[in-house]
């Protein structure tokens, strides 16, 4: 084969030891290709992080499939408790809009429905956003939500769509988390599904935290007047703060 | 950053290494490593650590030597050879781990280490080698040997540990000694003064090109030039000089930017003005000039080896090849020479044609071989690279290269994902034999990195040895391949799997050796065997075969089609008359540089190189491989009398491959068994010639390399 290349390549990398070697010469490590190594340091962090996604890839290929899916359900159900802090607050927007449970169910349906939509396409490399971008527009959501919880007395028929849309940004939020991290191509359907269960039950779990503390509490109070407008409130300006925050 | 909570939460998940056990507040080379097999525990060690370890390490080492001398009892091989054997262990946990990491995953701290630890080192091992004492009992030992019951490997132990005392000038008089230590110390001086010298030649040039002079140039090619223009402009200090680079394209002399030039430029000007600013290197009369500083090494060379009694440098180095003497080396050089040198010439002759029918009224000359060259291949040995790489993602080649050698000897792979390695990229297997016992740990580290050094090279961070029980070595393989983009697999060209192919041959070298003594092991050889067991396993890369089992397309699954293995196995013998005429001029000069006596030595002329190439008959379209002045092997690095090294391993590996194909079976059970326990078992355990003809049967011919090479008249 190519002798030329193989000595540019071999050069003088041969790098030879012994435990004793009373030779020093054989010790040098001497290379060829005296190439100028760099010390960037965002080169080097950017070089290392792509690395490490490869190698949790090949990590997770290696693990037994229950496994994985343990692992992505855990992490789906993760992101909203504790992490998902401003998912959390969303779908309390949501809970704190109606007292209604068909209109509730609709709404997070939607909002389901609509962030699996984007999680997968995002996933698959169909659509892209950075989430600087996507980021902010998903507190932006959380104050609408709360805004209108606090302005209006009934929710409008609109309001599953509107919340539809949102649900679009929230998935591009799980999405752009889910790539930075990393699929292997083998179980990618299986482990987004995962991932997904693992989201849903985060969010079931919140609604029912929130459903079983409101009737203990308020059991006997009339819950409109004295809950929805101070928490929703409370979750606009939270929501408010921290798109601010993403801003600076 | 809460976001970032999320994925490290996954990543500890995934991720869950075994935490090491030791101490935090102790040098973690002082500790015993209880990580599984003994791998270095990589995240512990800081680069503090390095320093008192080789510190201590050396101090140990020299208390030990110390015992060894003071050993009242009369010496024999047990209490002074083999107990030499066991000496340095601490020295030798450290610096194989900051070798290997100086190298593979460098930092500003480990480089100016590296420089502060080099002459340190040196004088450590010369205390060692010099010492008086230590050789009385050495030769005391040797002289005893006919009267002592002594296995085979212990005598060749016992001949090799003399022979570095004597090497070293152990039997010298004081004032010889005093004469080589001088004689070194100035050769390490000039040699390092050519590296310089040949680094600011090869940064002294730039072709800097307007937008009108990229006729013929790629768009890939314009860009990297481009990229290096504003590289250019992000260095300049003043604005005078940035102006200098402004919207421009720059083209060096480093063969990374000047081949892609020369094979797409049809400027001929200009191809012509790049590529004497390369040839030329240290021959401008300038004061990076080389010319001096080569021959000046050349006399202290000869000095130095009629001072150890040899008649030249040459034989002083050869004393320890597997060929002995200049004149077997000669020997084989021009035997290959003149069908090289044949081939060539046909090879002008088919360029030549293709210029004569563009209608070009000019005499093809050296800078017009890449361009010409690149045409004739596209004629006459169309391959598309592009159509090739989906076919070898890289664990694909890394599936073939195991398969290979399961077949061979049955060996299995099980990457291991609980052991911390020093980059995520490094990734670690451990090796098992056929009947299911460790054999050793092999890190893979395969992706170019900006802290990581050029080229592809074997290393081991533990070595193999029986002398205190068994203990296997960690061995490992550094590449610098095209990392993958994006979510897509890492895509090699056939060169990269070859070069996969060859550095996982050293590593089985490293992985296979059974030897009782650490110094024989594995790769500690000589340089003109050790690239055998390397170049002999590229050879299955290239079989249909081998090929068919791994080499399916990453998207289609689809396996490699019988037509493309064909035009890529005919295409390795393209371009092999100049290939092999620029290698063998090189190794011819190199030889004549060291085969000059004391005398001879004094009245190098400064036509020194002309001669020696007009010599042989070397045609003006081809230089050397390397001019005297730029040939950092010989003159600033450890290959002086060794460049033919590659050539000779060459025809051994073809020779020895014929042997397969001769039964026509590349996987035979019997010569594959003969191989592992002749060849990769062995070390240096035997006389690498009588290892050789113990696997073979015969001492090994070129004729199969010639045909391989397509140098037997087959391709005219």
């Amino acid at each position: 084969m190519g002798l030329a290349k193989k000595i540019l390549f071999f050069g003088l990398f041969f790098i030879s030891f012994s435990s004793y070697s009373h030779n020093p010469e054989k010790l040098v490590i001497s290379e060829i290709e005296r190439g100028q190594l760099n010390f960037e340091n965002e080169t080097i962090a950017a070089e290392y992080g792509a690395a490490l996604k490869r190698q949790r890839i090949r990590r997770l290929s290696a693990m037994s499939w229950s496994k994985k899916m343990y692992i992505f359900i855990k992490a789906g159900f993760e992101h909203i408790i504790p992490e998902g802090i401003d998912h959390i607050l969303f779908v309390l927007g949501l809970f704190f809009s109606t007292l209604k449970l068909r209109s509730l169910i609709l709404q997070v349906t939607a909002f389901t429905f609509a962030h699996s939509i984007t999680l997968a396409l995002a996933a698959l490399g169909f659509v892209k956003l950075q989430l600087s971008v996507v980021e902010p527009l998903i507190f932006l959501s959380i104050v609408w939500v709360a805004v209108e919880n606090t302005l209006f007395e009934k929710t409008t028929k609109w309001r599953p769509f509107v919340v539809f849309s949102f649900g679009l940004l929230h998935g591009l939020g799980f999405a752009t988390l889910l790539t930075q991290y990393g699929l292997p191509k083998d179980n990618f359907i299986s482990l987004l599904l995962a991932f997904n269960v693992g989201v849903e039950f985060g969010q079931l779990s919140v609604l029912l935290m929130a459903f079983i503390l409101v009737r203990i509490i308020f059991m006997k109070t009339k819950y409109k007047n004295q809950l929805k407008i101070p928490a929703s409130v409370l979750i606009g300006l939270t929501g408010l703060y921290w798109f601010i925050e993403s801003l600076i | 950053m809460k976001k970032l909570i999320l994925i490290s939460g996954l990543i500890l998940m995934i991720s869950c290494q075994e935490k090491s056990k030791l101490d935090p507040n102790v040098n973690p080379f002082f500790q015993d490593w209880t990580t599984p097999y003994e791998v270095p525990p990589f995240m512990d060690i800081k680069n503090e650590d390095y320093m008192p370890a080789f510190k201590k390490g050396m101090e140990e080492n020299l208390a030990e030597i110390e015992v060894i001398i003071k050993n009242a009892e009369a010496p024999t091989f047990a209490n002074t050879i083999e107990e030499l054997e066991r000496t340095g262990k601490l020295l030798s946990k450290v610096q194989r781990v900051f070798s290997n990491l100086a190298s593979s995953n460098t930092n500003p701290k480990l480089q100016e280490l590296q420089r502060e630890l080099s002459p340190m080192l040196s004088a450590h091992y010369d205390k060692i080698v010099l010492n008086e004492d230590l050789f009385n009992r050495v030769e005391e030992i040797w002289n005893n040997r006919e009267n002592t019951d002594l296995t085979k490997e212990q005598q060749k132990l016992l001949k090799d540990t003399r022979k570095q005392f004597v090497r070293s000038g152990a039997l010298l008089n004081d004032s010889q000694k005093k004469q080589i230590t001088e004689i070194n110390s100035k050769l390490s001086e000039l040699s390092t003064e050519f590296g310089q010298n040949l680094l600011a030649e090869t940064n002294g040039f730039e072709l800097i090109l307007n937008k009108s002079d990229l006729d013929g140039l790629s768009d890939a090619v314009v860009s990297a030039a481009s990229e290096a223009a504003s590289q250019k402009m992000d260095q300049a200090e003043s604005e005078e000089e940035k102006e200098k680079y402004k919207d421009k394209y720059v083209f060096t002399p480093h063969r990374t930017s000047m081949y892609p030039f020369l094979t797409e430029s049809t400027r001929r000007d200009l191809r012509e003005e790049l590529y004497n600013s390369y040839v030329m290197r240290g021959d401008n009369g300038n004061e990076t000039d080389n010319n001096d500083i080569a021959a000046q090494m050349a006399k202290l060379r000869a000095e130095r080896a009629n001072i150890m009694g040899h008649k030249t440098h040459a034989d002083f180095i050869l004393e320890e090849n597997m060929l002995k003497t200049p004149d077997e080396v000669y020997d084989l050089l021009i035997q290959l020479w003149k069908p090289a040198l044949k081939r060539a010439k046909v090879e002008v002759a088919d360029m030549q044609a293709v210029a004569d029918l563009e209608g070009k009224d000019f005499k093809i000359a050296a800078w017009d071989w890449w361009h010409y060259s690149e045409k004739v291949r596209k004629e006459k040995y169309d391959l598309d690279e592009a159509a090739i790489r989906p076919y070898l993602s890289l664990d694909n080649v890394i599936q073939g290269v195991f398969n290979t050698t399961n077949k061979l000897w049955g060996l299995n792979f099980r990457e291991i994902f609980d052991i911390d390695s020093y980059h995520p990229d490094a990734r670690i297997w451990e090796v098992t034999d056929k009947d299911g016992s460790h054999l050793a740990i092999f890190i893979g580290d395969y992706f170019t990195r900006s802290n990581k050094r050029g080229g592809a090279w074997m290393s081991s961070f533990k070595g193999q040895s029986n002398l205190d029980g068994r203990q296997r070595p960690i061995v490992v393989n550094v590449c610098n391949f095209p990392a993958p983009v994006g979510d897509n697999p890492s895509l090699l060209s056939f060169e990269n799997a070859i070069t996969l192919f060859h550095e996982f041959g050293h590593a089985m070298h490293g992985i296979l050796t059974d030897v009782t003594y650490g110094s024989m092991a594995g790769t500690s050889g000589p340089r003109d065997f050790i690239e055998l067991p390397s170049q002999l396993l590229e050879h299955w890369v290239s079989e249909p075969e081998v090929l068919k089992s791994f080499a399916t397309h990453y998207e289609t699954g689809e396996t490699i089609p019988d037509e493309l293995i064909e035009k890529l196995l005919k295409a390795g013998k393209f371009n092999q008359g100049f290939i092999n005429t620029e290698y063998l001029a090189a190794s011819l000069l190199d030889m004549d540089w060291h085969t000059m006596s004391e005398v001879d030595a004094q009245k190098i002329s400064n036509n020194f190189e002309k001669n020696s190439m007009n010599k042989i008959g070397l045609i003006d379209e081809i230089a050397p491989r390397y001019r005297s002045t730029y040939f950092a092997h010989i003159f600033s690095g450890g290959y002086s009398s060794g460049y033919y090294s590659y050539v000779h391993a060459a025809v051994l590996d073809s020779d020895a491959f014929e042997a397969f194909k001769e039964v026509g079976n590349v996987f035979d059970p019997e010569l594959s068994s003969k191989l592992r326990k002749e060849i990769y078992e062995k070390g240096s355990t035997e006389e690498a010639m009588d290892l050789y003809v113990n696997f073979r049967g015969r001492k090994p011919i070129i004729e199969p390399l010639l045909k391989i090479r397509g140098l037997d008249g087959s391709s005219d």
